[in-house]
């Protein structure tokens, strides 16, 4: 068995390449990557801490699934808000988004 | 035990507004173009049903699916907010739509969804429900911003907004992973318990570090500074009767699931987050109120008005104390959110009202509103006195309530800090004022606006007087909602 | 040092390496590849954690659906203008500094309370029965977690609506 601190570890390492993706890249598409990392680093937390601390209560794993449809829910809205100012705007780069001051 | 139906009849607010959306979503392919217009009364009728199943739930105080779901008066409280907000926000939505989209049944379809979200949000009493409710929040407000696809400030908003709150919530995740991972349950009260029967022993990091985390998501709900970034330019670019209600429906969410999880989950923590509460406080109200001077557009200064907003209404958690202000300060923060609900409202549907006639949204245009509509300027004028917390209005009640309660525990300092945003934000409400009613108008012809508009104005002016003249019902109702 | 063991390093290094590509890869499609290349590292820490279910959902749901809707929102999104532009905005290297800074505050917490000097043998409770189906009983019993299977499906629908209406063709 693997000690459960590794899993924290790896899980702690790719949410912070999360945090990075999600501040430093200029492409929409490329933010919302950033995002999957985070979400899967916090799966990651989930499914170690459901087996190492009370595998019989299955809390954990559910979360996990919640997160899954989460996931799948916010890359459908955001891909199509991609798509839609693609089409009018021709770029997908947040920088070049300055129609809104801020 | 419950059976099936007690168990449906505790539920009746969420299926009665889940069944409306779909009930409207049906009638919209249905109905035809020329009986369109139908849809809007379908769904305040749905609100109408929902509001009576939450009123007959007053007294029960039950929790379902072992713990899952509380059904208390906290959570009574906010689907009574819930309903009120989204049945006036699609009332003065009513024409608002035309020749803007041609999908305006799937507007009020998802505009139910979000009061469906509130409602499971208040009662959500599980790190399962709570993210799941709050994502459901979150997902249909990002496409009701970006809902206007040929207007291009719409779909920018909506892709912003889209990626701050996907990023913020994955976040809130994962401090919700080291909470379960920290007591081992996703339930809030059984969290409480194992992390206060812990103290003192184990790291005392883990749950501050999970307290920072849960403070973006839901500092992002409320639109709390540093999180806020979003809040102007959302706005700003969303269609303006989605941004009124972001900026109540949205916010009061927020502030019910901070409390809900801090209060069961956390309270052995207090002097922790208090510092944090207190900081976030006193740099949401400032930041919000100096940056507000320098807006153009109405949509953004309302903005950063609602973003200093929530930072005194923080302070009514920071003062929470189990000993001395517990019931008080939480009855303090429902009454704010109660009062601001009218008045913010009504604010934006003076906005809606002239953005109809005018086109834009620049606060030059305001210029001689008085001589285009009287009514108009008028009801704007009691709005933004309430905002600013001047009698005989709500606001200036919430805000007295949540001084008492920072008085009582003596932090004098952030009452002062408060009282000196309030000079700061009558300068910006003063310069909408001004051109209002001393300049004059550069189009002289009189500002129509439409009955549905107009019965928002009524209620929303009738109800910011109403909370302030007859307040003692209001407290009360806030007072024993105040229990968690 | 197990079998165990050295899955995990693999597939860490699965995770890791894949995910340093997707925060930094100019090209979009490359990037998107190497974010498959972490879910399937993800899935197998699944594996190794003995969720099998949820390793299958993950190579399903997340690679199978997830990465590859956003392969085609790259594709459909894309300029050949932005091979060319640079990957990270003007304030990476501040972004690189408030990563570390989130890495080194994490791995302090965890320490605090998961030491990782414990050892390399981890000492996780024996797993009793068939998990799957525990999950299957625990997702769809109205005591356990029916109720928010419910809500996620109003979650999904919801989204549907939403992505139709805003990524359909303008009509002028």
């Amino acid at each position: 068995m693997v000690p459960l601190s590794w899993y924290l570890m790896v899980s702690a390492a790719l949410f912070c390449l999360g945090i990075f993706g999600v501040l430093a890249r200029r492409n929409a598409v490329a933010i919302l990557m950033g995002t999957e990392l985070m979400l899967n680093a916090a799966n990651i937390n989930l499914v170690a801490f459901w087996r190492h601390l009370r595998p019989d209560v299955m809390s954990g794993q559910v979360f996990t699934l919640m997160v899954f449809v989460v996931a799948a829910a916010e890359a459908a809205v955001g891909l199509a808000l991609c798509i839609a100012i693609y089409s009018s705007r021709g770029t997908v780069v947040v920088e070049d988004m300055d129609l809104l001051k801020g | 035990m419950l059976i099936a139906s007690q168990i449906l009849g505790l539920i009746a607010p969420q299926w009665i507004l889940l069944v409306a959306a779909m009930l409207v979503l049906a009638l919209d392919l249905t109905l035809g173009e020329e009986r369109e217009g139908w849809l809007p009364y379908i769904a305040l009728l749905g609100l109408g049903a929902a509001l009576v199943a939450s009123l007959s739930l007053w007294n029960r105080q039950v929790a379902l699916f072992e713990g899952l779901f509380l059904i208390d008066r906290f959570a009574v409280f906010f689907q009574i907010i819930a309903v009120l907000a989204t049945g006036l926000v699609i009332l003065a939505s009513i024409g608002y739509f035309e020749g803007k989209t041609p999908y305006k049944g799937q507007f009020y379809a998802l505009l139910l969804v979000t009061a469906l979200a509130i409602t499971l949000l208040a009662s959500a009493a599980d790190l399962v429900m709570v993210f799941i409710s709050i994502e459901v929040l979150s997902v249909t407000s990002y496409t009701l911003t970006g809902y206007l696809i040929a207007d291009r400030k719409s779909t920018e908003a909506g892709l912003k907004f889209f990626l701050y709150g996907a990023a913020a919530s994955a976040i809130m995740l994962y401090g919700m992973t080291l909470l379960y991972g920290a007591t081992g349950s996703t339930n809030l009260a059984e969290i409480g318990r194992t992390l206060s029967l812990a103290s003192g022993e184990g790291s005392r990091w883990l749950p501050i570090a999970a307290i920072v985390m849960l403070l973006v998501g839901f500092g992002f709900k409320v639109s709390a500074a540093p999180f806020h970034q979003w809040a102007p330019d959302v706005y700003e670019g969303a269609p303006t009767p989605f941004a009124a209600f972001l900026s109540v429906g949205s916010k009061a969410a927020g502030f019910a699931i901070l409390l809900r999880v801090f209060l069961t989950a956390l309270p052995d923590f207090r002097v922790d987050w208090f510092a944090l509460v207190t900081t976030l406080s006193i740099a949401t109200m400032t930041l919000g109120n100096l940056i507000a001077i320098f807006q153009e557009n109405i949509k953004r200064m309302l903005a950063y008005s609602s973003i200093a907003q929530a930072g005194y209404i923080l302070i009514g958690l920071a003062c929470w104390d189990p000993q001395a202000t517990g019931r008080e300060s939480i009855s303090a923060i429902l009454f704010y959110l109660l009062a601001y609900l009218f008045t913010n409202l009504g604010a934006f549907t003076v906005v809606i009202a002239v953005e109809r006639a005018v086109g834009t949204n620049e606060i030059s245009d305001y210029a001689g509103l008085i001589r285009r509509n009287p009514w108009l300027a008028a009801a704007l004028f009691v709005f933004f006195l309430s905002l600013v917390g001047i009698p005989p209005t709500g606001v200036f009640v919430g805000k007295l309530l949540i001084f008492a309660a920072a008085v009582r525990l003596e932090y004098y300092a952030l009452v002062i800090v408060a009282l000196i945003n309030g000079v700061i934000s009558l300068y910006y409400y003063y310069g909408v004022l001004r051109r209002v009613f001393f300049l004059a108008p550069r189009d002289e012809a009189p500002i129509a606006v439409s009955t549905p508009l107009r019965v928002v104005l009524a209620v929303t002016l009738i109800m910011t007087l109403g909370t302030a003249i007859f307040a003692q019902p209001f407290i009360r109702l806030a007072l024993t909602s105040a229990v968690l | 040092m197990g079998i165990s063991h050295v899955l995990f390093i693999l597939f860490s290094v699965l995770i890791l390496g894949g995910g340093v590509m997707v925060v930094t890869r100019r090209n979009l499609v490359q990037a998107a590849g190497a974010l498959i290349l972490t879910l399937f590292g993800v899935a197998g820490l699944y594996v190794l954690l003995e969720a099998g279910f949820l390793a299958a959902v993950q190579i399903l749901i997340y690679i199978g659906a997830i990465a590859i809707l956003i392969i085609f929102a790259v594709m459909l999104t894309r300029r050949l203008a932005d091979e060319q532009e640079p990957g990270l905005n003007s304030q990476w290297a501040w972004a690189l500094g408030t990563a570390v800074m989130a890495l080194a505050i994490l791995v302090i917490v965890i320490q605090g309370t998961w030491p990782l000097a414990g050892g390399v043998v981890g000492n996780a409770p024996p797993l009793t029965g068939d998990s799957t189906s525990r999950l299957g009983v625990a997702l769809l019993s109205p005591e356990q977690y029916a109720f928010p299977f419910e809500v996620a499906s109003v979650l999904l629908l919801s989204a549907m609506l939403g992505a139709i209406v805003i990524a359909r063709e303008k009509r002028h």
